[in-house]
């Protein structure tokens, strides 16, 4: 059925250097992987991101140093304050769609998966509450450190590129020198110097044919140490990255965590007061009306013998019965709001139970050795009747797919609800508000949700829950 | 009169289902709480029909059916009607299997309207079937065959409605008020429109009717 979940679309991954070195004694595969590393597909990956890098990390660097510092210099002072601030609020919000684009390529040229921090959320209130969000932004404000340290780094890879360029330069010595250096005999030239990376001064140098193999020598020496000093300086980029670009120290996680507490909250005390209004509103009243009739249908029939009004104590019964008959449905379509009772049974004969009752045909597969907890099963249940009538309302679908399956991973599993239709497509989360309360309902267990979702359609959104709360 | 046994964990409905079948000139049995003493008291007394809630303890979810599922097996001469505070379409589906005697599915609803209730447990304990409206309303609307169903009108559908539910003729032309020979043209109507071989007995229409909704 839908095989269409992204994560069917696993990135084929290069082996690691030197994971396949034949046997042999331990200097000897050392000895190989040290000649072979300038030639694995890691070193090769590692030097185009160096390439990408390098301008990416200057640019980067210098439109944060460009606006951060005269911003920082005006917030200062009186009149500046306001173009200062605002200043540093762009500088935050760019760097935030910098760190972003850095994450993109590190996961593009180094495969190194960095989860994005949670993105930013515009608090209700008034301009100073906003701002004062806006210069709060811990994950913003990392990514601007990130891009700063990139100057260093930068210079790193330059470095790091430099032995690559030198070494082959060098090598190719020998190779050109007949071509060029032919001088009649007896002709004193002056030496020529071998490609060196640049804070070492030259050292090496050729007069001869001869010399020139010297030269060679050298390059190759150069390669030798080029994949181990880019891979030196990868190592650090991806190390600050992962600290700096990604969802953020245990204290920004705690602040996280609390903000999610705090809706989680609010959602569940307004859904209590929708409840409680359900019921106010709904099968209270009837029940009041029910007691009322029969009450009224009581007092027609009399205390004892010939009841004086036997016509007008039919209605009212009957009027009581139909009510009582209204108050069940009601209750009954309350309690199933609340939690369906098949989930007792399990997600599998929920979501197929789901899918029955859709006016759309719809496909299930479910896949599920071992059950997710019940506040998870009840989240990944609530998210696909939610999809599923996003779909029956907006898409204009013929077909929709509900998969559920669990993904296991080396640390950890996760409960993974795709929902698919081929409607229209255009469903974004930024505009209607139901996928957005979906998205915040799914984060308060640190799960995600991802909508595809081209114009056009077809209509992919995939959510992913931790197997327990 | 017939003679049931009831299982159900609620003492209000429970009394309340006693009382009322005994009004009615039937004879309960016994009247049990949970699973297993519904297993045995049905051993014990071999009713014509058991009124079985879906839930009940140990764990509240769906010991009923199971033990339904259990007498479906063992006690093929006992009717079982299911009787939930909710419905699900794929109960009905484990209910059936492939068999439509004797055995019903209800809402616990449809005890408010007491003929109409008695009526169908009196059908499941013939052996016929008594299957929520809301069962197959919700058959109706999830049918792969909607062209199908399309073709039929109105009266039609109502009558296609009420076989599903498992009435015979002259439960559906009581229901409709409309005579029997009526009821008999709009049958054949119904499976010359939909395709579908004539079937003998109550029992092998409800299941080819249920079958081509729920295909």
């Amino acid at each position: 059925m839908s095989g269409t979940a992204p994560g069917d679309f696993a990135s084929p991954r290069g082996p690691a250097p030197g994971s396949q070195a034949p046997g042999g004694g331990v200097p000897l595969r050392l000895a190989e992987r040290a000649v072979g590393a300038p030639f694995s597909l890691r070193a090769r990956r590692e030097v185009l991101y160096c390439l990408v890098s390098v301008p990416l990390g200057l640019a980067g660097c210098v439109v944060i140093a460009w606006i951060l510092a005269p911003s920082l210099a005006v917030a200062g002072s009186v009149v500046g304050t306001v173009v200062g601030l605002l200043g540093i609020v762009l500088v935050l919000s760019i760097a935030r769609r910098l760190g972003g684009l850095y994450r993109r390529v590190a996961a593009w040229l180094l495969d190194e998966q960095i989860a994005a921090p949670q993105p930013f959320r515009r608090p209700a209130g008034s301009i100073i509450v906003r701002l004062d969000a806006r210069l709060r932004d811990a994950a913003a404000w990392r990514a601007i450190g990130y891009t700063l340290l990139r100057l260093p780094l930068a210079f790193g890879q330059y470095l790091a590129l430099a032995f690559w360029a030198c070494g082959l330069a060098d090598l190719s010595y020998p190779l050109w020198w007949p071509l060029f250096r032919n001088p009649s005999p007896g002709a004193g030239l002056s030496p020529v110097s071998a490609a060196t990376p640049p804070p070492f001064g030259s050292f090496v140098h050729a007069t001869s044919w001869g010399g020139s193999l010297l030269v060679a020598i050298f390059g190759a020496v150069l390669l030798l140490i080029a994949p181990w000093l880019t891979r030196g300086v990868v190592t650090a980029d991806r190390w600050l990255a992962r600290s700096l670009l990604g969802p953020g120290t245990l204290s920004q996680r705690v602040r996280d965590l609390e903000q999610a507490r705090a809706r989680l909250v609010d959602d569940s005390v307004a859904l209590l007061r929708q409840v409680e209004r359900d019921l106010h509103d709904g099968a209270q009243v009837r029940l009041a009306a029910m007691a009322m009739n029969l009450g009224m249908a009581k007092e027609k029939l009399g205390a004892d013998g010939q009841p004086p009004d036997v016509q007008r104590a039919r209605e009212l019964v009957d009027a009581a019965h139909l009510g009582a008959k209204e108050a069940l449905v009601e209750l009954r379509e309350l309690v199933r709001g609340i939690h369906p009772p098949v989930l007792e049974v399990g997600l599998a004969e929920a979501l197929a139970t789901l899918a029955a009752g859709s006016a759309i045909p719809v496909r299930v597969t479910a896949d599920l050795p071992q059950r997710p907890t019940p506040a998870i099963e009840t989240i990944a249940y609530f998210c696909a009747a939610e999809l599923l009538a996003n779909a029956t309302k907006h898409s204009g679908a013929n077909q929709i797919d509900i998969s559920a399956e669990i993904i296991d991973s080396e640390r950890t599993s996760v409960l993974r609800l795709g929902v698919c239709d081929d409607g229209l497509g255009g469903a974004d989360p930024a505009r209607g508000s139901g996928l957005a309360g979906l998205e915040r309902r799914v984060g308060s267990v640190d799960g995600r949700l991802s909508v595809s979702s081209p114009p056009g359609g077809p209509t992919q959104i995939t959510v992913e829950l931790p197997m327990k709360a | 009169m017939m003679r049931v046994v009831i299982a159900e964990d609620a003492a209000l409905l429970r009394e309340g289902l006693t009382r009322l079948l005994e009004e009615r000139g039937h004879e309960v049995c016994a009247a049990v709480s949970d699973g297993d003493a519904l297993l045995a008291a049905v051993a014990e007394h071999k009713p014509d029909v058991a009124v079985v809630d879906i839930r009940m303890p140990p764990t509240h979810t769906d010991e009923g059916l199971r033990a339904a599922l259990r007498l479906r097996q063992d006690h093929r001469d006992t009717g079982v009607l299911v009787f939930s505070q909710y419905i699900e379409t794929r109960y009905a589906a484990r209910l059936l299997a492939g068999n439509a005697a004797g055995v019903g599915y209800l809402l616990k609803d449809r005890v408010a309207d007491v003929a109409d209730f008695v009526a169908a447990l009196t059908r499941v304990a013939d052996g016929g079937t008594a299957l929520d409206p809301e069962v197959v309303s919700q058959l109706f609307r999830a049918s792969r065959h909607a062209d199908g169903l399309a073709t039929l009108t109105r009266r039609e559908r109502d009558v296609l409605a009420l076989m599903a539910e498992g009435r015979s003729n002259a439960g559906i032309s009581a229901a409709l008020v409309i005579s029997g020979g009526a009821v008999e043209k709009h049958v054949a109507s119904i499976f010359g429109k939909l395709g579908l071989p004539p079937s003998e007995g109550d029992n092998r229409r409800v299941l080819a009717v249920l079958r081509y909704l729920g295909g």
